[in-house]
């Protein structure tokens, strides 16, 4: 229903502009008639004429609210971390390069093998 | 198959401990033995590989992460050997299947009291294991440091 919302209130706008306009009730001033009603009639059309294309395009949303089981869900937003998979193949590459390096350096030990640089993007 | 944990031991003596253990299959993917579970057989791996590795946490899930991979011919879980007999590690065949002899504690150290020559050269041969391990954890643990305060410290 509220989809129609927009359109009804210009429907209503443009039917207040009109009697207001033509009927010229008694209770309310010439000039507020001469005024409000062509500025209703004005806004209400040109509030109609917004909804309908709002009408047209907009997709239907479920209803959302407690105690209902059509709960509208939050579209995916695409993650920018990277796949957990990934990081964890990242991990064990790591630690496959650290221990070749320490390796390296268990079979040389000097102080360059000992902090001899991998390239592993957890250092880098 | 030649076994790091036999080293310095004849053929016969090799095959006098061998055949104390039994043969078991690990499936693709599956633990041979858990963190913290009860250390009481020793295993030398045959065939495929095993992984090892230690529970942390990323993205706030607990997750296995990889520490070393035993390859045919090492061993495994020498923690059935160490008090409190405990493993420290989670072990798990990788993609293809794994082949391993296992060892029980008490049949390994009666073993090693019948034959203390025997015995004490495997021993020599698990100290070689542990002490590599020490070392390589002690370097791995050390380039990490660094890290770290080089990072605080910039």
């Amino acid at each position: 229903m509220r989809r129609y919302n927009m359109l009804l209130t210009g429907l209503l706008m443009i039917g207040a502009g009109v009697y207001l306009f033509f009927a010229r009730p008694q209770i309310l001033s010439l000039g507020f008639d001469e005024l409000a009603g062509p500025f209703l009639w004005c806004v209400g059309i040109a509030v109609a004429c917004a909804a309908v294309p709002l009408l047209v395009l907009r997709t239907p949303v479920p209803p959302t609210g407690f105690f209902t089981d059509n709960v509208a869900k939050p579209p995916a937003m695409p993650s920018r971390q990277m796949p957990m998979e990934v990081l964890l193949l990242q991990i064990e590459n790591h630690v496959r390069l650290e221990q070749a390096a320490a390796e390296s350096f268990l079979k040389f030990p000097t102080h360059d093998q000992l902090h001899s640089k991998t390239p592993s993007p957890f250092v880098n | 198959m030649r076994h790091d944990f036999l080293n310095g031991l004849s053929s016969v003596e090799a095959e006098q401990a061998l055949s104390l253990g039994t043969r078991v299959i690990v499936p693709s993917e599956t633990s041979l033995f858990k963190l913290g579970d009860t250390a009481d057989r020793l295993f030398l791996v045959e065939r495929g590989r095993i992984k090892l590795t230690l529970p942390m946490w990323v993205r706030g899930r607990e997750e296995n992460i990889f520490v070393e991979e035993r390859c045919p011919g090492q061993a495994v879980g020498w923690s059935a050997l160490i008090p409190p007999y405990r493993f420290t590690l989670t072990a798990t065949a990788t993609l293809h299947d794994a082949e391993v002899t296992a060892l029980p504690r008490e049949a390994l150290l009666k073993h090693f009291a019948a034959n203390p020559v025997g015995g004490y050269k495997i021993a020599l041969n698990l100290a070689v294991v542990i002490g590599h391990r020490l070392q390589l954890f002690q370097t791995m643990w050390l380039r990490e440091m660094q890290r770290t305060v080089e990072s605080r410290s910039a």
